[in-house]
């Protein structure tokens, strides 16, 4: 640990916590004004017995439809709200800065982040990261956030990426999560936080007997670009590895803790030879450029990143022609994201392939808050649910990331099931929902069920929500509010 | 895809982690007899010869540990002595933590191994941490839920027709969900079935009536339950005997032993797919202090109980204790490093080959355990 005047602080803050929290709840509950979101259309819901495609491109653009999105889409078109998402710079996140402005930390340069105890920071991240999923405007902005954390995870318990994931955040996910791809992947390459989780810091080659460690060049070639069945082999790992030798990050310093640094005197400067491509001895630093350039080019990775994106945002086993068209827009675009999200939301596959997706237990949460519009400072008892289901942001011991596929989360019905009965019942501390104001709409109950459905209920449903005796709970409990 | 409900894939085996806080004394729970050095260091606070339970002719239990000796003489405890890691700070917290984390990487030992075992299935009840909050090791486990109480695992309080509701609801669906969501309505019921004043545990077996029986108590329920118990924790608190190392330790190793030997006689048959593995961060210094205790040292003991084990024995590489071959100030070595005595443990319990993503950056050199 460090001791600093800030640790002094902070240590100092945490005997006060409960008063502490209790300030945070202050704007809301004296209703100092907030700024003002985009305008819902209350006025139309879902009408048919199937989710149209309105209600489904919601569904898989965000963490789920808020009250009134479904009439706002409606009245702009599917075609401008994927417009509108995949610009999301244009759009106005006032309200989300507001909810999220207390998390200071967020915003600190490196070498401040080291004098903070780490929990601090990660409590954080992680709840800035719930309140942005779910109030953020820039909704398939936040989506994708969530997939590149997934796909180049850190787990912020591993050394000093305690103090580092908030930059790597923030400098290479949050900052390229609708760029192009080759941008965040050299990013993600150089960061700190990365350099200490996969053990690039430790790369060297400063003696003639010194081995490179591989841990990195093997993850960056099978999770972060080509792909486990991507045509590399051991040779091109070890080579890839001598190639990123010599980049540290200062760890011992008094000052610039955190710095990333190329050491030429632990550069391996002989020739090397990287996936069939000749790399000259004596380039140093700019061997690294020299591997990404080729790994991103190389068409495995366009293959295994649309397939990714397929899964994501289609279904976990989708057609190989959606993922040749995605792919196919990867490399003409030169890894520009929202040019390929764009291809994938065009393909045929993604408008007719409607609820067949598991929500993982972060989105349910997040689509569970975003439904009935609750008021939620993302306090402790609301990750503790995280935690319990096994989908905490930035814990994800494995450099895969929490997985795709439904059936790890199968473990997690009862804490669903929990957090409905909690949420319907405005039993957990620092969440809210207003239930008079949520009915009070021009189209009342029914319209704010169809909206959390994205379809009507089946008759079997709408029974069920009334014969339960707590029919929101039900609702957000049920099979269909699993899916989306 | 099939169905792979956690019920009908109900573990072959549980572990049960047992973590002794503080910093146990492994020379007064099991005591080198043979070594008179032992009691030249500990001149007021040694365990008589005459007073300790005979194990192997070197080594003595504690007679607090009594109640433990039938497990040995079955064959079914075995003891490692000089068992630690390799963190030298002496700090509880650094040990703790080397120890839990299990190395320089993301997430705990248990978490990482669970995360990566290709035959565990992630349901409600498969992991239990016995408290208030998830232990460190634990950390990154696919599913984990922390209870003091079998009360907190429900959906909380609910109207009559809310859980018949959900149950139609998810009866008419035919998938992976589907199941999934069976499972834990049927673990929801067989939790809300195990009242503690109606368990009658088998073979006469009595539990101390205090946190760590209790604990103990409801994981063996969980067991014959058939929940789908994988892998469960608990901890015993208070190790840390600078002071007065008797009055301190004695209630403690009582809670233990008896504890540890109500759970064995409750289990019966069934402890041969149960294995308790009892860790500790350190031993203490061999020399007792003035306080008549004795202060952070470095090897301690640690105890596999069950499931197999190749028990009634004392695994040990001892180095005398007035040998130079101490540790720094006086300090028991370690000469077998947890990971070693944790791995076969994990190997009979789950078909991983590959221990070094659970273990990273140590040379694993498990400790033949089952003989």
């Amino acid at each position: 640990m460090k001791y600093t005047r800030r640790t002094f602080l902070q240590v100092t803050a945490g005997v006060s916590l409960s008063a502490l929290v209790g300030c945070e709840k202050l704007p809301i509950e004296l209703g100092l004004a907030p700024p003002v979101r985009m305008t819902p259309d209350l006025l139309v819901s879902p009408e048919s017995i199937e989710k149209d495609e309105i209600a489904h491109v919601i569904d898989r653009l965000s963490f789920g439809a808020r009250p009134g999105d479904y009439g706002r889409v409606r009245a702009m078109g599917i075609e401008a709200y994927i417009d509108e998402q995949l610009s999301p710079e244009g759009l106005d996140d006032a309200y989300c800065d507001w909810v999220t402005r207390r998390f200071t930390t967020l915003q600190l340069p490196i070498g401040e982040l080291y004098e903070y105890r780490e929990h601090l920071l990660l409590n954080d991240l992680t709840r800035a990261t719930i309140a942005k999923a779910v109030y953020s405007d820039r909704q398939l902005y936040e989506v994708m956030v969530g997939f590149w954390s997934d796909h180049f995870n850190i787990d912020s318990s591993k050394g000093d990426c305690a103090w580092l994931k908030t930059a790597d955040d923030r400098d290479v996910i949050r900052k390229h999560a609708l760029g192009k791809f080759p941008e965040l992947l050299r990013a993600s390459a150089l960061s700190p936080a990365m350099l200490w989780y996969l053990d690039g810091r430790e790369n060297r080659k400063a003696a003639e007997d010194e081995q490179p460690n591989e841990n990195y060049a093997r993850e960056l070639l099978e999770l972060h670009t080509l792909g486990v069945y991507g045509g590399y082999t051991q040779r091109d790992v070890m080579e890839v590895a001598r190639c990123l030798t010599g980049w540290t990050v200062r760890s011992h310093a008094v000052w610039k803790l955190g710095k990333v640094e190329f050491k030429p005197e632990l550069h391996d400067d002989g020739p090397k030879s990287v996936l069939g491509h000749d790399i000259a001895a004596g380039r140093g630093a700019e061997d690294l450029d020299d591997v990404l350039d080729i790994v991103c080019r190389h068409p495995a990775t366009a293959q295994h990143l649309a397939t990714k994106l397929c899964r994501k945002f289609i279904a976990d086993d989708p057609a190989a022609e959606s993922i040749d068209a995605v792919a196919t827009a990867f490399s003409e675009s030169g890894g520009d994201i929202p040019a390929t999200l764009r291809a994938l939301f065009n393909t045929e596959e993604f408008r007719i392939r409607r609820g067949e997706k598991m929500k993982r237990p972060f989105r349910f949460i997040a689509s569970a808050l975003r439904a009935t519009d609750a008021k939620s400072d993302v306090r402790e008892e609301l990750l503790e649910y995280l935690v319990r289901m096994g989908h905490a942001p930035f814990q994800c011991p494995t450099p895969d990331g929490y997985p795709e596929e439904p059936d790890r989360w199968m473990g997690s019905m009862m804490w669903r099931w929990h957090f409905a009965v909690g949420l319907a019942k405005n039993a957990i501390p620092g969440t809210k929902v207003d239930w008079g104001g949520l009915f009070g709409r021009p189209d009342g109950e029914p319209g704010f069920i169809a909206d959390t459905l994205g379809r009507i209920p089946s008759a079997d449903e709408a029974r069920a929500y009334f014969d339960s005796g707590l029919g929101v709970a039900l609702l957000l409990a049920s099979p269909a509010f699993q899916r989306y | 895809m099939n169905a792979r409900g956690y019920l009908t894939n109900t573990p072959s085996k549980t572990l049960v982690v047992v973590y002794l806080r503080g910093g146990a004394d492994g020379l007064s729970m099991v005591v080198p007899m043979d070594d008179d050095a032992y009691y030249r260091a500990r001149p007021t606070i040694s365990v008589g010869r005459k007073d300790a339970t005979a194990l192997d002719g070197f080594f003595g239990l504690n007679p607090e540990l009594a109640a433990l000796h039938r497990a040995y003489a079955d064959g079914a405890l075995a003891i490692v002595h000089g068992a630690g890691s390799e963190d030298s700070t002496r700090s509880h917290f650094e040990a703790q933590d080397r120890m839990e984390h299990g190395g320089n990487a993301g997430g705990g030992w248990l978490g990482r191994y669970l995360a990566h075992s290709p035959n565990f299935v992630a349901g409600p009840l498969s992991v239990v941490a016995i408290g208030k909050a998830q232990p460190m090791c634990l950390w990154g486990a696919p599913a984990s839920v922390a209870m003091e109480s079998f009360e907190q695992f429900s959906v909380g309080d609910t109207p009559p027709g809310f859980i018949s509701e959900l149950t139609k609801l998810y009866a008419a669906e035919n998938d992976t969900l589907a199941s999934a969501a069976r499972d834990a309505l049927s673990a929801m019921e067989k939790v809300a079935a195990l009242k503690a004043d109606s368990y009658r545990p088998a073979n006469g077996a009595v539990y101390p009536a205090e946190k760590f029986g209790t604990g103990l108590r409801q994981i063996a329920q969980l067991i014959k339950a058939g929940v789908g118990l994988e892998v469960a924790t608990v901890d015993l608190d208070g190790w840390d005997s600078h002071f007065a190392s008797g009055t301190l330790m004695n209630p403690l190793m009582r809670r233990l032993s008896e504890g540890l030997s109500a759970f064995y006689a409750d289990m019966g048959k069934a402890m041969a797919t149960t294995t308790v593995v009892v860790m500790t961060e350190f031993g203490r210094r061999v020399y007792q202090n003035a306080s008549f205790g004795t202060d952070h040292g470095r090897g301690s003991v640690m105890f596999v109980l069950g499931g197999g084990v190749s028990g009634g024995r004392v695994y040990s590489d001892w180095v005398p204790l007035d040998s130079d071959r101490l540790e720094g100030p006086g300090d028991v070595p370690v000469t077998h490093n947890f990971r070693n005595v944790l791995v076969p443990i994990l190997q009979r319990h789950s078909t991983l080959a590959d221990f070094k993503p659970v273990f990273p950056d140590f040379e694993l050199e498990p400790l033949p355990l089952y003989g």
